[in-house]
């Protein structure tokens, strides 16, 4: 563009680097300020890296949230991708530092982590009241048995209400619940469905718990199951069902003090599964701590809806944190 | 055209009864299914923002106040506009859309000397970037005869420059060739031998305030090319002068005023030339050919009305909205209560993965386009080969993004080691992602390029590499750099590879390096989706999809911009 004004340009070009250095020496003589770099206030620092269980996730979200605020230098990821793919995909390949787990490890999940020389160490640090729910329109159903919920969901089970129980309305479920790579879904299968069926596979699985509420609340035959946090936020859509036992078993209504107390009987335990290896570090180790001595904290049932563990457990975990970390 | 029915041997419309319902039919079914599109999208912006915004949530005084201050003006002013029908109008929402645009440019830009590289680091590239520029011109000047030389040079002076010779370590056994016998094991660690004159600079004891340094390194540049420009345009040196020192100026007065208004004075400095350069400029262009001046009242009106309205109902003491997306929400991290939740860390994770991900993506689907239409045999069997290859990238561009989620594992978690969720994992796996479409969209461009210019160039004696380089590529710029604009966009809303990749909800802390742990802004967004409470999965939720769908709609008028800008000059 400037080939018809070429000594011009020379000309401006010399002006514009004097300009450029000028500028640029003027720039450091003027300054005489160092800049000082931000010092970390108590010099804890590093990541604590948590995957796992969806149900556990709000626990451990509000945890780092609670422990940032403390550390702001230690950086504390939060995820959720479920029990059994935490374990699979980030816990035993070593790439998290702690699992959320709505049930207990398995045991090809344990030799998983072996073959990696990742050692987990069991952590109960609250407990929850899983909801089996029903459509507000439902009117014919109260209270259910353990043998009744087992029946409508086994592999091969019931197909309407009346194959139950011959008073309900002769119409098909529809059924929502958790997927197979959840926690729950585990807990239900082994502790309600018994060893007698399988959960059945012709029902809506999702990740996402907001779902099995929607579809509750738009069908007046259907019925789906959740955690207990889910039901609190949502209890004006849905109606909860009471259950039992055993058939001559007492009702009990699901909540936290229920739950607490040991009166309902689809109360379950939540962990998290810190790695042996990871508690060396001293930023883990301290974010475990600051967790486990808030797990008996009231503010758990309050802001999340779980219940909170004991203070026996709280101090045992705690102990057993210690002996690990050799401290 | 000149064609016959072959049955009846007669012109077609010879009869006088053509009809035309079945072509009116067509049109208006293809008009139905525009409107159908755009009102579909209509709905879903209309439902998003007024989640986010929620306008109804305000006082009616305040609505009230804002319809009378800046509602009312501007659609009486745009009215006007509208039936003067001149150049105004142009003026007028150019003027009203500039600063808006350079604003969010500037938050873009301070995320960048923010995170991704300090004030001082990038004094330090500037300066020692300009010595080895002012070095290689000198040895070009008084030595130009020797080649060799000439390419030492070239290559060392940068080096030197820019990155020195860095510390090594080497651990290696010398074995003997055949038979594998052990010799002797080599084990040796250095020191940086000689340190980059970047890194000099930056570990000076003394160095200037993080605002003077980006003066000097990031306005002196921006000055002076504007002082170019408007000295071209103006064909006047003065004129020239004043515009980039007045560039300088309006960047130092940014850096005294920021700390009045409660902002970092580097915040000041970028501000300044960030939005102060193109609005001059723009002003300076209108005045200059002194058509539709009138539209430069357009933003004047809307500004000032604003501030009246604040004013007004600060002293009456209306309520606004209730906003989702305000400036809390762009400033803060992740939170477990939803009136404290904010998007920051995700959008500077954003911003530095779309940084790894046009500079690796980039260059290599631009030089793999060159080979493919300039270079590669298209007769024989290797042609049939390049063939086979172009089809399957093709393909490649529409494998679903999760599919490339799980390569990214692979390759760069499993095989490469490195960790996962970190920046340059999901930068790289969304790079392969867009690879092919930035394929396919550079060489459409390359294609577009008439080859009689080709032709034209071999006329005139120029190589190969002479034609590629000054003829092809600066003509298919446009398209390619639309090409990759559009792939970048698709790059920010991808969400599945990056779960795949593990990329973290909740990340509070922004990243401070390529290799540090970081959330995206769609990675946000899901993860919100999936929060009890309903005020996540309402409000926070839009506010993040607001955000996302802004960032996205920038770059896609940016791609828009430059295209049209390089039209008009080729």
């Amino acid at each position: 563009m400037a080939d018809n004004q070429f000594g011009r340009s020379i000309d401006a070009l010399s002006r514009r680097k004097f300009i450029a250095t000028t500028g640029a020496a003027g720039a450091l003589a003027v300054a005489g300020c160092t800049e000082n770099e931000a010092s970390e206030e108590d010099g804890l620092s590093g990541e604590v890296v948590i995957k796992g269980s969806s149900t556990v996730f709000p626990v451990s979200d509000a945890m780092a949230e609670r422990f940032m605020e403390e550390h702001d230098g230690v950086n504390v990821t939060v995820d959720s991708t479920g029990s059994g793919g935490g374990f699979e995909n980030h816990f035993c390949p070593g790439d998290s530092d702690i699992n959320g787990a709505s049930r207990q490890i398995k045991s090809e999940e344990q030799d998983h982590c072996a073959e990696n020389d990742v050692t987990p160490m069991e952590m109960q640090i609250a407990g929850d009241a899983l909801t089996m729910a029903v459509s507000p329109e439902n009117d014919w159903v109260d209270c259910m048995s353990f043998d009744e919920m087992s029946q409508i969901w086994q592999e091969g089970g019931a197909e309407t209400w009346a194959d139950v129980n011959s008073d309900w309305p002769d119409e098909e479920f529809s059924l929502y619940g958790p997927d197979t790579t959840s926690g729950t879904f585990d807990w239900f299968t082994e502790n309600v469905v018994g060893e007698g069926g399988n959960h059945r596979t012709d029902y809506e699985p999702t990740e996402d718990d907001n779902i099995i509420v929607e579809g509750l609340e738009d069908d007046p035959y259907a019925i789906g199951y959740f955690g207990y946090a889910y039901y609190e936020e949502n209890s004006d859509r849905v109606k909860a069902l009471e259950v039992k036992e055993s058939e001559d078993g007492e009702c009990g209504e699901p909540s936290l003090q229920a739950a607490q107390a040991g009166d309902y009987p689809m109360a379950r335990p939540l962990f998290i599964y810190p790695s042996e290896e990871a508690v060396q570090r001293e930023e883990v180790y301290e974010f475990m701590k600051f967790y486990l001595e808030n797990s008996s904290a009231e503010w758990i049932a309050d802001e999340i809806g779980y219940v909170p563990s004991s203070q026996e457990e709280a101090d045992a975990n705690l102990s057993a944190l210690e002996d690990v970390a050799g401290n | 055209m000149a064609t016959a029915d072959e049955s009846s041997g007669s012109w077609f419309g010879a009869d006088g009864q053509v009809s035309q319902r079945r072509g009116l039919l067509f049109k208006l079914s293809c008009l139905g299914a525009t409107l159908l599109a755009l009102l579909l999208v209509l709905v879903f912006l209309l439902y998003v923002a007024n989640d986010a915004i929620q306008p109804f949530t305000a006082d009616s005084g305040w609505l009230a106040t804002v319809a009378a201050t800046v509602v009312l003006p501007a659609l009486a002013l745009a009215a006007y506009y509208y039936r003067d029908a001149g150049p105004s109008g142009t003026v007028a929402y150019i003027s009203l859309g500039l600063p808006i645009a350079t604003t969010l440019l500037t938050g873009g830009v301070v995320i960048l000397f923010r995170h991704v590289i300090s004030p001082h680091g990038w004094l330090a590239l500037a300066i020692a970037a300009a010595v080895a520029a002012a070095v290689l011109e000198a040895h070009a000047r008084t030595r130009t005869a020797s080649a060799l030389e000439r390419l030492a040079v070239v290559v060392l002076v940068p080096w030197f420059a820019l990155i020195g010779i860095p510390g090594f370590s080497v651990d290696y056994t010398v074995k003997t060739p055949l038979l594998g016998q052990e010799l002797f094991d080599l084990t040796m660690s250095v020191p940086t031998l000689v340190p980059s004159l970047r890194g000099l600079i930056v570990s000076l004891p003394v160095l200037p305030t993080a605002a003077l340094s980006l003066l000097a390194s990031f306005t002196l540049p921006i000055a002076a090319v504007a002082a170019m420009y408007v000295r071209r345009v103006r064909e006047s040196d003065r004129a020239g002068a004043i515009g980039g020192v007045a560039t300088l100026v309006a960047a130092g007065l940014g850096m005294v005023a920021a700390p009045i208004a409660g902002l970092a004075p580097e915040t000041g400095v970028i501000a300044a030339t960030v939005v102060g350069t193109p609005v001059g400029l723009y002003v300076e262009s209108v005045q200059r050919r002194g058509e539709g001046t009138a539209g430069l009242a357009f933003p004047v009106v809307i500004g000032g009305g604003a501030v009246l309205a604040a004013v007004l109902v600060n002293a009456l003491g209306f309520a606004g909205p209730d906003l989702w997306l305000d400036w809390q929400f762009l400033n803060s991290s992740h939170s477990t209560t939803p009136a404290d939740a904010g998007i920051y860390p995700a959008l500077v994770g954003s911003v530095m993965m779309l940084t790894v991900v046009a500079v690796s993506a980039f260059p290599i689907g631009v030089g793999a386009a060159v080979y493919l239409e300039e270079y590669a045999p298209n007769q024989g069997r290797a042609g049939q080969f390049v063939e086979f290859i172009e089809i399957n990238i093709a393909n490649l561009a529409g494998v679903p993004s999760v599919v490339y989620g799980v390569l990214g594992l692979a390759l760069f978690v499993r095989t490469a080691g490195l960790q996962s969720g970190i920046v340059v994992v999901g930068g790289f796996t969304i790079a392969l992602l867009i690879l092919p479409i930035i394929i396919v969209s550079a060489q459409e461009a390359i294609r577009g390029v008439p080859d009689s210019m080709r032709q034209a160039s071999y006329g005139m004696g120029a190589t190969k590499w002479q034609t590629v380089r000054s003829v092809v590529l600066p003509r298919a710029m446009p398209g390619i750099l639309t090409g990759t604009i559009l792939a970048l966009g698709r790059a920010i809303g991808e969400t599945a590879p990056l779960l795949m990749v593990g990329v973290a909800a909740v990340v509070r802390i922004p990243p401070n390096s390529f290799f540090g742990l970081f959330s995206a802004m769609p990675r946000q967004i899901y993860s919100w989706s999936r929060l009890i409470s309903t005020d996540f999965r309402y409000g926070v939720l839009a506010a993040g999809v607001l955000t996302l769908l802004i960032v996205m709609l920038m770059m896609n008028a940016s791609a828009i911009v430059l295209r049209n800008k390089y039209q008009r000059n080729s």
